[in-house]
């Protein structure tokens, strides 16, 4: 699971302009602080939905499921981390 | 290849038939689809989660998608005090959040391939405000307006997202209307004629063409409004 999370946040940097931001649980993805502008975080879900796809499972980042068991995944980088653990983990 | 919705009848057929005559590879949605000459898929594009089978069938099948056309609808001809709620419901379920799931669901199929063209379908009935047909009117004006800010959505992807509005097509949807009620919509159009389906094609067919990327968040009226 330690992979996961460095894979995760890697590939959040990677959407990143400012390549010296160290991501963390509480980094924000949206809102007033987020790192993220709304074409990156779109392009953030594709990287997640081919990241998953490597590790077997379909990542859902659209459903009720799964927005009502985070409220939003989007909000902090550990937040997003949480739930594409949890739908991994649950799709396997 | 090019998705388009409603593809067992009407506009949504018609565009099919035209598509794959220019040898162009379609995809076609709707809840029947036994009797279709091109690759079709059943889905009932109301349903958030029959959309989401479509794309994952997609998805697994490697193919890139450049275009989505929005066309399939459902009307109810009906005074708003006299039409039934569940009446409503099922035109806004259909109309409305039917091209929202289809748009929001299939849209990252077409950033994947770095761009395309997405068409929903709006009325005439939105511009004039016809008696008769305030439900199918508002289900439609939201898709006007979910158009509009969707494509300010796509325009960083490369895709252009545009709205056909049609006025009277010589299609099922008609059924229940009279001659002389066409004549009356038909007569308030800037060009004061009945259109065939062919019309609507024609502008599928430029919208899909690269010489259109210039054109989004637009409504095209076929007839003028």
């Amino acid at each position: 699971m330690i992979d996961i999370k460095r894979d995760v946040f890697e590939i959040i940097k990677n959407g990143i302009n400012d390549k010296t931001i160290q991501i963390n649980d509480d980094t924000e993805l949206i809102g007033d602080g987020s790192v993220l502008d709304s074409m990156k975080l779109v392009e953030l879900c594709l990287a997640l939905e081919d990241f998953a796809e490597e590790k077997g499972f379909d990542f859902d980042w659209t459903s009720d499921q799964a927005m009502s068991r985070s409220r939003s995944m989007f909000r902090t980088a550990g937040s997003l981390l949480s739930e594409f653990k949890n739908q991994m983990a649950t799709q396997k | 290849m090019i998705i388009v919705t409603g593809s067992s009848r009407g506009l949504g057929l018609a565009i099919c038939k035209r598509l794959d005559s220019l040898g162009l590879d379609v995809f076609g949605l709707s809840r029947d689809v036994s009797n279709a000459d091109f690759p079709s898929m059943s889905c009932d594009i109301s349903s958030y989660d029959e959309v989401k089978k479509v794309v994952l069938t997609l998805k697994k099948k490697n193919k890139k998608i450049s275009g989505l056309v929005n066309a399939a609808g459902i009307a109810s001809m009906n005074l708003a005090v006299t039409t039934p709620p569940s009446v409503s419901q099922k035109i806004i379920q259909t109309n409305l959040l039917g091209t929202i799931f289809c748009c929001q669901l299939i849209a990252p199929l077409i950033i994947r391939n770095k761009g395309g063209s997405i068409m929903n379908f709006s009325t005439i009935a939105v511009s004039l405000g016809l008696k008769g047909e305030s439900v199918y009117t508002a289900s439609k004006a939201g898709v006007e307006g979910f158009t509009r800010s969707f494509a300010r959505e796509m325009a960083d992807f490369n895709i252009n997202v545009n709205c056909i509005a049609p006025g009277p097509i010589d299609t099922n949807l008609l059924k229940g209307i009279t001659t002389n009620q066409i004549h009356k919509i038909v007569s308030q159009q800037v060009i004061p004629k009945q259109f065939s389906p062919s019309a609507v094609c024609d502008l599928v067919e430029l919208l899909l063409d690269d010489r259109s990327n210039s054109l989004s968040g637009q409504v095209l009226h076929v007839g003028g409004a």
